[in-house]
Formats: C-alpha cells, sequence, structure tokens
C-alpha cells in the first residue's frame, strides 16, 4: 500500500516537473526570439530588406506557418481542395501573413514587452504578454502547440482577436459566395496592393 | 474641469430636457426590439446547433487527409466563427461603407491635419484628460460588476490623476504608481451578468456594436460628465474634439486594417466581437 502510493506520488511529481518544463521552455522559447528580432530592429546600420530578410528567418521556425493556413481555411473548405490547390493556398496565405507580420513589427517603436506565466490548455500552451503602448496597453496571447520539431506558434490574439478566426470567417464569407479560384485571387489583389 | 463634473448632483434632479426624453424612448423602443429578435434568433441557433455536428462528422468520414491530426485545433476555431449571429449583414455592410467613406474622406484628413498643428504629447496629455473626465463610466460600472478593488483603484486614480496630474493632463498613478485604468462599460456589465451579445449591429460613426453594447451606450451616456454641461453648443463640440484627438492618435491603424483584409466587414465584425468577448471575460 505504501509502495502504491509512493509510485503514484512519483509519478504526480514526474508530471508536475514536465508540465513545469514545456512552460518554461516555451516561455524561454518566445522570450528569446522575441528579444532576438527586436535586437534587429534596433540596428541602424542595416537596410530595411535585410532587416525583414533576418527576422524571417529568426521567425520562421517558431511559427507553424503550413498548419495556419489550414486551420484558417477551415477543415470542411480543406478537404474539398486537391493538392494543387492546396499548395497554391498555402503558399500564397503564408506570404501574405508574413509580410503583414512586418508591417505590425515596423509599427513597433521601444514599447515595453511583459511576459506572463504561460497556461497549459488541454496539449496546448497560451502565453499571454503585454505590450505597453503610448496610452495604454495592448494584451497579445501567443498559442503554441508541440509539434515534431518542437513547441510552435499556431496562433495569436491581439486584445482577443484571433488571427486565425477573423481570417477564417473572412476566406469562409468569400467561399460561400464564390469559388476558390475567386479566393486565390482575392489573396494575389490584396497581397500587391 | 472638475466643477463639470460636480454639475452631475444638481443636474439630475431638473426637470429632463428634450434630448433625456429622446433617449429613454429610444431605450423603450430597443427594449421590445430585442425581446422580438431575440426570439428569432434564438431559434435561428437552436437549428444550427442540431446541423452542426451532423455536417462535420460526414466531411471527416469521407476524405482522409493530414487533417486528422488536427481535429483539436479544428474544434478550437469551429465556435468562434458560428458565433456571431447577423440577420441584418445588408443594412451593417452598407453603414460600414457609409463610414468607411466617413472616415476617409473627413476625420483621417482632420485628424491628419490636427495633428500636424498639435504635437503629439500635447494630443496624448488631451486624450489623457478626457479619459480622467469619464472616469464615472467606469467607477459605476467596475461597482456594477461588484469589482471593489477595481473601483477603488479608479477612485484613486482619479484623486491623484486630478489633482497631481493637474486635471488628467498627466497620469502620475499610472507613471509612478503603476495604476492603470480599467475601463468598463454598461455593454461589458451586461454582458458580465451573462446576457448575451445579440446580433451584429453597425452604428453611424461609431461603427461596430451589437445590439447589448447599443442598449448599453444610454446608461453609459448619463454617467458622462461631458452630458452634463449646459451649452448644448460645447457638448457637442467636446464631443466631436474628443473623437478627432483620439482618432489623431491611430492615423493610419485604420487602413491598415483594411489594406489586410479580404472582406473588410466580416474583418471589423469578428474583430469586434471577440475583443468584447475578451473584456467582458476580463
Amino acid at each position: 500500500m505504501k509502495k502504491l502510493f509512493l509510485i503514484i506520488l512519483g509519478i504526480m511529481l514526474l508530471s508536475q516537473t514536465a508540465l513545469a518544463n514545456d512552460k518554461k521552455e516555451v516561455e524561454d522559447l518566445i522570450k528569446n526570439t522575441f528579444d532576438h528580432v527586436l535586437d534587429i530592429l534596433q540596428k541602424k546600420d542595416l537596410l530595411q530588406e535585410d532587416k525583414n530578410c533576418r527576422v524571417i528567418e529568426i521567425v520562421t521556425p517558431v511559427f507553424a506557418f503550413p498548419k495556419m493556413a489550414k486551420l484558417s481555411l477551415g477543415r470542411t473548405h480543406w478537404l474539398k481542395l486537391n493538392k494543387d490547390q492546396k499548395e497554391k493556398f498555402t503558399s500564397l496565405f503564408i506570404k501574405r501573413l508574413k509580410s503583414s507580420f512586418l508591417e505590425k513589427l515596423n509599427l513597433y517603436s521601444n514599447e515595453a514587452i511583459i511576459y506572463k506565466d504561460a497556461l497549459k490548455i488541454k496539449k496546448k500552451i497560451h502565453l499571454p504578454t503585454e505590450l505597453i503602448s503610448k496610452d495604454n496597453k495592448i494584451q497579445m496571447l501567443y498559442k503554441l502547440y508541440k509539434s515534431k520539431s518542437g513547441w510552435k506558434i499556431y496562433d495569436i490574439e491581439i486584445q482577443g482577436v484571433s488571427i486565425i478566426s477573423t481570417n477564417r470567417s473572412q476566406f469562409d464569407q468569400i467561399l460561400q459566395k464564390g469559388t476558390f479560384k475567386d479566393l486565390i485571387n482575392k489573396l494575389e489583389n490584396t497581397e500587391s496592393a | 474641469m472638475i466643477n463639470k463634473i460636480f454639475f452631475l448632483s444638481e443636474k439630475k434632479n431638473m426637470p429632463s430636457n428634450q434630448p433625456k426624453f429622446f433617449f429613454i424612448n429610444t431605450l423603450v423602443f430597443i427594449n421590445l426590439a430585442i425581446l422580438f429578435l431575440c426570439m428569432i434568433s434564438n431559434e435561428a441557433l437552436a437549428i444550427d446547433q442540431i446541423n452542426q455536428p451532423e455536417s462535420d462528422s460526414t466531411s471527416i468520414m469521407a476524405e482522409e487527409d493530414d487533417f486528422d491530426d488536427d481535429f483539436d485545433f479544428d474544434d478550437e476555431f469551429d465556435s468562434s466563427v458560428i458565433n456571431v449571429p447577423d440577420p441584418l449583414s445588408g443594412y451593417n455592410r452598407l453603414m460600414t461603407k457609409i463610414n468607411d467613406k466617413l472616415y476617409s474622406w473627413i476625420i483621417t484628413p482632420g485628424a491628419r491635419a490636427y495633428s500636424f498643428v498639435v504635437p503629439e504629447p500635447g494630443r496624448l496629455a488631451i486624450s489623457r484628460s478626457f479619459k480622467n473626465i469619464f472616469f464615472p463610466v467606469r467607477l459605476v460600472n467596475n461597482l456594477l460588476q461588484i469589482k471593489i478593488k477595481r473601483s477603488g483603484v479608479e477612485s484613486l486614480r482619479f484623486l491623484i490623476n486630478s489633482t497631481i496630474g493637474i486635471l488628467g493632463f498627466m497620469d502620475p498613478a499610472r507613471d509612478w504608481l503603476e495604476l492603470e485604468a480599467y475601463p468598463e462599460d454598461f455593454g461589458q456589465t451586461l454582458g458580465h451578468y451573462g446576457i448575451g451579445a445579440g446580433f451584429h449591429l453597425v452604428l453611424p460613426i461609431l461603427g461596430p456594436s451589437n445590439l447589448r453594447d447599443t442598449i448599453g451606450l444610454a446608461p453609459d451616456y448619463f454617467l458622462n460628465p461631458i452630458h452634463y454641461i449646459d451649452s448644448q453648443t460645447l457638448e457637442i463640440g467636446l464631443e466631436s474634439y474628443q473623437k478627432l484627438n483620439s482618432s489623431s492618435l491611430y492615423i493610419g491603424e485604420y487602413e491598415a486594417l483594411k489594406q489586410d483584409s479580404l472582406d473588410f466587414y466580416i474583418l471589423l465584425r469578428d474583430s469586434y466581437e471577440q475583443n468584447r468577448k475578451m473584456k467582458i471575460r476580463d
């Protein structure tokens, strides 16, 4: 009886530390990545284009870009596409996401970032952060999951607004009225604009 | 400016004037409308919920795909898509277009011109001062939600910023004591007590809203000290000035959001509803 109790206690302790490790890992990962990105943004001797390239290089392993494309389209729409369409959509989506990410990053002007404690929600980890801006604070929530190659961001919520959800309802609206071709056209057009 | 706030207590006992009657009338009308429309939207929602799981399960069975490992992801985003009832989408889209013209032809150019005249620190100070004057809205709604600590922080902020902060033009409470404001409005109070958002509604000038938050505008109107100013012209002038000043601080953000969108109306609608949900949860 005592042995059993000890075993159970041992398992509980182990799982507890495993959980804590996961959270720690995510916190460090995000913090290091963004510290690195901010370092590059502050370098004055680099051209804007070089900065952008480097930022994307740093950020790419942390973001689950293809998964974000898939989730934004949603299961029902995704399953209707053939392989070429899927590839086409994914590459366009990622391109758009990257450019909008860079645009947002350019608005950054030395605001303080506060990292809060990560939360474990089912199998995923949510990391809440706050951006202290000139007259208010902006809440940013990074949602990560464990992929085969480590923790990756699959969604960001800015002030409670999820990138995936807003993209998804827009795509859904377009696909309800039009065809996949319309969606591709729109994605291509907004990109060049 | 503190004096203006004291008008609040004096004027409440005076006979109601035209705009107040107008507000009460619209309130009653909106109340009747909400009852009727809630009945309709509830039924529509119920039908949606019955249909949803069936269509999902067939699509899973129909095809095998690498989406399999993403099931728990998909559920996470499914609910947020279905949850915006929008029976007035036709009107809403039209109003979004009208507002858009208003922003891009009048408000944004105006705010841009204004931002050339008044430097940013000045505009930030004015924005802080307005925020300080709007204190009763935040205090009462915090109290209504029985958020005692936050009400205390708000009161302390008002005291410190009105005096040491020179009529709220500065924010020593935030800068020195790390006391952040807790913005709450009546729409959030209603949401806090479990009242659903109702359908989405785009208001003229004010932009995205929903039934609940539109109703919440009326109580907040009476909590806003600006509306107790004797002169109607000054009241409207101050209010427009506040809008101009605050939009001058966010020049380009609206345009950036618009450029980023595929369906601007849907983006605005969903962003608004998700943001409100977060604010109510908070």
